[in-house]
């Protein structure tokens, strides 16, 4: 994956960081992050990530995406009527509870349970058996499942995207140290540029040259703006 | 001598039999093969034909022969010994999904298939601590493992011309050189991305392999397919839905009854077009008569399963077929539940024998269905002679024997979506895919089986591909009783049980049938029991780490002795019950007993590993997590 760094550094460093992620996506062709209908715009979407970031030790980037349809009930019963009538209740019980698919009602989530996170699961699919419903969907309509999946009450909100990444429980006890770190926001260890200056210095063909090149002055950047 | 804290409760009854011992032959040669019965009080006159007539001491099929009898005339380990059973050796296979497999021994080798990612073994019975002789790695697609039902299960190969055959679970059939490990051929068989997948064992007669497929709760077309043993190849395939064509039925296709007589029945016992998607997958046992040339096996439930959906009697579902073994026509059917209502597969295995019923010699299939019905069938006819309740139901109140028809209780009739309460069987059956064994020596035929109900919502179901086109919401709880399962002895020829034992938790694990007269079977909490074959008393419990959902099997290893092979690694659909105080973890461990433990496997002194290869680290990513 083109890891744009710049763009990323920015966001991180803009609190608005829908706003500008999505000015600097190349395909996105807007300078806002909300589509007309008022949901978050695939890019923003995909930009979501699954796991921890390399290099960056905390972020906000995980939590920065809701479901537009946080907690309406019209739209949690017509994706419980979505659940059913598309046989989602087959895999995972009409209780939610799981069996040839997760428990979607507690958390524990393979694939991250915020919102964003299982709007990306119905929307791609995931390799042991779910099937990709993107195609066959409106964003719409993903959404109000994902509603409905919240309303089991075992989903993650939003702003516990690194909690959950971390296994933190609400009312748990946190070391001193950790609770001192983690105090430090957006920290970021100079792993990344270093690593890939490394790089640059080692004998590579000609073809490739430009490319580590071009990455290196990213991964440059990226370092740069982090002092 | 130590005694294993889970015999503790057993002390006295251990010693007693210690003593006994002591006083009789423990280590008499293996029984030749036996033809002829001596009935137990409540035993049937029966005859086996256990043909193709394997060595005493190996194990070539799960079933161990043509007839489905897992029956072993091994008789070293009998009533007066088995209390002195103990492990000799494992093996942990590092899969931790639902274990059903039987392990095959051949030629002092022991053959191993794990669930998903279906890795083959083959274990070196000579050598100290049974070491890996070759792992075979088959890597199928994940993505089947969202595919399968009722966990990502595999019930064995089959050991045929030098070859170990078996089903992945992403819709192929592999050949394995036994002797190498080396892959000689691989077929695809279906799209796993339509929710079929593949899980029973494979069954081979001569230069034959016949598989099937699994998905009836996913809409699949089910089939049975004759391959090559030698090459793969298709040779052909037999729906269990659609035209006479699709079907296999031609003109020497002659059902006992007169309802299943016309053209592309199943096709036209459908709504338009539903027979596409309507199930009848193949995913559990094949039996073979070489007088007759026919092949037995039954078909799964009907798709989807909201009855309301599908009026009409959907065949061939639930449904036992006999076909000519070599062209795989149609001879004569017989379904077990027109229009099921309930998920009552008619897969359940077929048992061979020869059986006088009302004075008369029969040749016979004995049946326990997902019904709950236990029938006895005429095999060369597929009339029904016997047919009797052996677990609790309330779905039917008994079987119109001029019709073969079941006579359904119309209050137990699910409609949708409205929730029908305390309907037995549930989905599972009285009895599921566990394979029972009978003994020519008693007359009885043994099987564990379920006592349990269901709650029950249909919600009626669009077929969209690769998702389950099921609508049956269930919660499964104990019928009458209390207890979830039960391992009984049943008399063939006149339907009755000669004696029962009830069990707490469930009884899904295969039996194994001995000349001992020691009847083996395990618990879904772990206890794995060697039973007297007469009078069902209980000789040997002995706590295993998982539950054991796998087919115990018995061998002669290397030194002669008489060994006792099992799986524990709960899993599949004794799941439905996980929630029960004292439910054990899953599990990956082959157990292997022997009397007081001995082989040559341990011993004192520095014992190393002489192996011939690794094992593998399977991806132990699974699609869900009960």
């Amino acid at each position: 994956m083109n890891i744009d760094y710049r763009c990323l550094k920015q966001a991180i460093a803009a609190a608005a960081a829908l706003l500008v992620l999505a000015a600097c996506h190349p395909s996105e062709g807007g300078s806002t992050a909300i589509t007309p209908t008022g949901l978050p715009s695939e890019g923003l979407i995909a930009r979501v990530p699954l796991s921890d970031f390399a290099g960056i030790a905390s972020t906000t980037l995980g939590s920065t995406v809701a479901n537009p349809y946080e907690g309406q009930q019209q739209a949690i019963a017509e994706g419980k009527n979505l659940y059913v009538k598309l046989n989602c209740a087959g895999c995972h019980l009409y209780n939610g509870k799981g069996s040839m698919g997760p428990d979607l009602t507690d958390s524990y989530w393979r694939y991250g349970g915020t919102p964003a996170n299982i709007y990306k699961s119905i929307f791609e699919g995931r390799p042991h058996g779910m099937p990709a419903w993107g195609r066959a969907l409106p964003p719409e309509d993903i959404w109000k499942i994902v509603s409905y999946i919240e309303s089991l009450g075992g989903s993650i909100k939003p702003d516990q995207y690194q909690a959950a990444l971390q296994g933190d429980r609400p009312n748990e006890q946190i070391a001193p140290e950790v609770a001192a770190a983690a105090k430090a926001e957006e920290t970021t260890a100079p792993g990344i540029a270093e690593a890939l200056k490394a790089s640059s210095s080692s004998t590579t063909a000609p073809a490739q040259a430009s490319d580590t090149q071009a990455t290196e002055t990213s991964g440059a950047n990226h370092a740069q703006g982090k002092q | 001598m130590q005694t294993p804290p889970a015999l503790s409760g057993f002390i006295l009854v251990f010693v007693a039999l210690v003593m006994t011992i002591g006083a009789s032959n423990a280590q008499t040669p293996p029984a030749s093969t036996p033809t002829t019965s001596t009935p137990a009080t409540g035993g049937a006159k029966i005859t086996l034909n256990v043909a193709p007539g394997d060595p005493p001491g190996e194990w070539h099929r799960a079933a161990r022969d043509y007839a489905n009898t897992r029956y072993s005339p091994l008789d070293q380990i009998n009533a007066q010994n088995v209390a002195n059973l103990k492990v000799a050796w494992t093996f942990s296979d590092g899969t931790h999904n639902g274990h059903e497999a039987a392990p095959l021994v051949i030629d002092n080798t022991m053959y191993l298939v794990t669930p998903f990612p279906n890795v083959a073994y083959a274990l070196d019975l000579t050598k100290a601590g049974v070491p890996i002789k070759w792992t075979f790695e088959p890597n199928p697609a994940p993505l089947a493992t969202g595919k399968a039902c009722c966990d990502t299960v595999n019930r064995g190969g089959v050991y045929v011309n030098g070859k170990i055959i078996y089903n992945l679970l992403d819709d192929h059939t592999v050949a394995v050189d036994a002797k190498t490990g080396k892959e000689v051929w691989r077929t695809k068989m279906g799209n796993v991305e339509n929710g079929e997948t593949m899980t029973m064992a494979p069954f081979a007669v001569g230069n034959k392999v016949y598989v099937g497929n699994s998905g009836g709760e996913l809409g699949v077309w089910g089939y049975l397919a004759a391959l090559d043993v030698d090459t793969g190849k298709e040779l052909w395939r037999a729906y269990s839905t659609g035209t006479d064509e699709q079907v296999r039925i031609g003109s020497d296709f002659k059902p006992f009854y007169s309802w299943m007589k016309g053209k592309d029945l199943g096709k036209t016992s459908w709504p338009a077009g539903m027979w596409k998607h309507g199930g009848g997958a193949v995913w559990a046992w094949v039996s073979y008569d070489p007088d007759l040339n026919l092949i037995y096996y039954g078909t799964s439930n009907p798709g989807p399963r909201v009855p309301a959906q599908r009026p009409g009697y959907n065949l061939w579902t639930s449904t036992v077929f006999a076909r000519d073994a070599n062209t795989g026509m149609a001879r004569w059917a017989y379904q077990f539940t027109p229009h099921d209502q309930w998920d009552y597969d008619g897969v359940n295995e077929d048992v061979l024998m020869d059986a006088t019923i009302d004075g008369k010699a029969r040749k016979v299939l004995v049946h326990f269905d997902r019904n709950a019905y236990a029938y006895t069938i005429d095999r060369a006819t597929g009339e029904v002679l016997v047919a009797a309740p052996f677990a609790y139901l309330n779905w039917s109140t008994g079987i119109d024997m001029k019709t073969g028809m079941p006579v359904v209780n119309p209050a137990m009739e699910p409609k949708p979506n409205i929730k029908l309460s305390n309907v037995c069987p549930p989905d599972i059956g009285g009895k599921d895919w566990q394979p029972s064994a009978v003994s020519p020596r008693t007359g009885l035929i043994y099987a564990g089986i379920f006592n349990i109900c269901m709650d029950v919502t249909d919600h009626p179901q669009s077929y969209i591909a690769g998702t389950p086109y099921d609508g049956m919401e269930m919660q499964r709880h104990p019928a009458p009783g209390g207890n979830w399962g039960e391992f009984m002895a049943w008399n063939p020829a006149t339907g009755k049980k000669s004696w029962t034992i009830k069990e707490k938790f469930m009884t899904m694990s295969g039996v194994l049938a001995t000349a001992g007269d020691v009847v083996f079977y395990g618990t879904a909490d772990g206890w794995f029991r060697g039973v007297d074959a007469r009078s069902g008393k209980v000789l040997w419990s002995y706590k295993l780490g998982s539950g054991v959902i796998g087919q115990p099997i018995t061998y002669l290893g290397p030194d002669k002795k008489q060994y006792v092979a099992v799986y524990s690694g709960v899993g599949g659909a004794a799941m439905v019950s996980s929630k029960m105080k004292g439910f054990p973890p899953r599990g990956s461990t082959l157990y292997v007993f022997s009397i007081n433990g001995e082989s040559p496997h341990s011993a004192a002194g520095m014992l190393t590993t002489e192996g011939g290869a690794a094992a593998a680290e399977p991806d132990a990513t699974v699609s869900g997590r009960r």
